[in-house]
């Protein structure tokens, strides 16, 4: 089985979808359910754990979706604004600093 | 017309007319009897009893019925099925203060208005955790139907029920909720000697409208085409949530929003909802439905995958495997068993488990998935969730859910109530 990487969906509406193709990050979505597209920005462990702490109101949802679901949709917005900003996935980190402050 | 309900009698209907109601309160009064004002929880099931939801119970367990349910899944009679207790239950210390006795007549008041007569015959106890392993299979206390079982209180009292108050039920729920006998004249008046019912809890995703169109055109079978002689009855359930559920008018509204833009013929598609707190009890919990909606009148009765199950309490097909035990003609309802219904890319449709080769390829509506997506604000594809559903999502939001689609602490303190008990006047 592959490693889990915990991921957060941040699904795509245009608005969203207009943002990531003028950074030039369209490739980053992937299609589920009909065309659909979303960004799974992935966890480690650790950055899940530290996550499900500062949200209480999220969860991992291990039994169908294998991703942390619940977020608030203005944290998700945070994020898939640093994913644009840095045009990389890999912002968990620095999104959890900026949030720990 | 013909009320026949579950268990083949006369739909139970205890309900006084306002001008008896009025004399026999003030009788009660005058004789001094006994008073107990109920919680939602008890309200709820007085009204279901008192409409015939519940027929052929004319009123809360006794002991020997409660006895029959857990051990041999029937009435005290020992044939009538019934898979769930209906309980009112009482503190000893309330029970003492009261000074209630067998027998006695029992004034009961909802908010502090005159409500119903309790006519008590039994007063017992029961093994809570004997009653939770026997209906829902498990005694911990994380199934929130075993819960609900060790909150209640240690005595309880069985006797009949009979209505002196009806309810006002408030907005948006007043046209959705039909007693089981206005719910015969509707579909009499509809023409449909075929009705389906379909059960939610749920906002509907197109895999649920997919099920609801297989089922009817599997059931429709060889009747005439010359004009709709069945229809699809989808009956909600309304009651005690969870945070995280979608909110109660969410789910009214937009169930009906598939017949009013059309996903369903407005001819074959009735929406209504039937006051019930879900004991989540799986296999039991299915038996329940069945006997529910016999009394509602329907003809046919879907049980989908881990029908009214919760966690991994239950075989996803165990809902389906406990019709098998029932003895023959002991319910009067068909029940249609469904798989799941998916999207396949290769199919580029919704299709049925049964149907559809792509299994490795599929794309499942799982309900967390679409939850996710909606919770996101983001309007999923109209292959996958119709729009208009969608949009009445965002509207009952804002509408009744505090800026939220899904049960929040604030809709629980904050919420309308579903019905109201006024004063008897
Ligand atoms: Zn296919």
């Amino acid at each position: 089985m592959a490693e889990e990487t915990y991921p957060i969906n941040i699904w795509i509406n245009e608005e969203r979808l207009e943002k990531l193709q003028a950074a030039g990050l369209a490739s980053m979505t992937k299609e589920v359910l009909a065309g659909l597209k979303v960004i799974a920005v992935p966890n480690t462990a650790d950055q899940r754990d530290k996550i499900l702490k500062i949200f209480p109101v999220a969860k991992y949802d291990a039994a169908t979706t294998r991703s942390i679901e619940n977020m608030p949709r203005q944290i998700k917005d945070k994020i898939f604004d640093l994913i644009v900003k840095n045009k990389s996935l890999n912002v968990m980190d620095e999104f959890i600093k900026s949030v720990e402050k | 017309m013909e009320m026949i309900g579950h268990g083949g009698k006369e739909i139970i209907e205890r309900v006084l007319a306002k001008d008896a109601a009025l004399k026999r309160v003030e009788e009660l009064k005058a004789a001094k009897v006994k008073t107990l004002d109920v919680r939602l929880q008890l309200a709820t099931e007085i009204l279901d009893i008192a409409y015939g939801f519940f027929s052929p119970l004319e009123g809360f367990m006794t002991k020997a019925d409660v006895e029959s349910v857990i051990n041999n899944m029937t009435l005290a009679d020992g044939k009538t099925v019934w898979s769930i207790p209906i309980v009112y239950d009482i503190s000893s210390a309330d029970l003492e203060k009261s000074g209630i006795k067998q027998y006695d007549e029992v004034l009961l008041t909802y908010t502090g208005n005159p409500f119903a007569i309790f006519d008590i015959t039994d007063i017992f106890t029961l093994d809570t955790k004997e009653v939770a392993m026997k209906v829902y299979g498990t005694t911990e206390d994380k199934h929130p139907g075993v819960k609900r079982t060790y909150q209640y209180q240690d005595k309880f009292l069985g006797g009949k029920i009979t209505l002196l108050n009806p309810p006002k039920i408030n907005e948006p729920f007043t046209k959705f909720w039909l007693t089981p006998k206005q719910m015969r004249e509707r579909f009499k008046e509809k023409g449909w000697e075929m009705i389906i019912n379909h059960q939610t809890r749920n906002v509907p995703h197109t895999g649920h409208e997919w099920l609801m169109k297989g089922a009817y055109l599997g059931a429709y079978g060889s009747m005439m085409v010359d004009k709709p002689r069945g229809g699809i009855l989808v009956n909600a359930m309304i009651g005690s949530k969870r945070p995280g559920d979608y909110i109660d008018e969410a789910i009214i509204l937009c169930q009906e929003a598939q017949g009013k833009h059309g996903y369903f013929r407005d001819d074959i598609f009735l929406t209504t909802c039937t006051l019930w707190d879900m004991r989540y009890a799986g296999p039991k919990e299915a038996i329940f439905h069945a006997c529910l909606r016999t009394n509602l009148g329907c003809t046919h009765h879907m049980f989908g995958r881990d029908h009214a199950g919760v966690g991994t309490y239950y075989d996803p097909y165990d809902a389906h495997r406990i019709f098998e035990r029932l003895p023959k003609g002991s319910l009067n309802i068909t029940p249609i068993f469904n798989l799941d219904w998916w999207f396949c890319p290769v199919c580029d449709e919704v299709t049925y488990m049964g149907l559809c080769g792509h299994k490795d390829k599929k794309a499942s509506f799982s309900g967390t998935l679409i939850r996710s997506i909606i919770q996101d604000g983001v309007k999923p594809p109209r292959r996958i969730f119709r729009p208009e559903v969608f949009d009445m999502i965002m509207e009952c939001a804002e509408k009744y859910g505090f800026g939220d689609a899904f049960v929040t602490e604030d809709y629980l303190k904050n919420r309308q109530p579903v019905f109201t008990i006024g004063p008897l006047k």
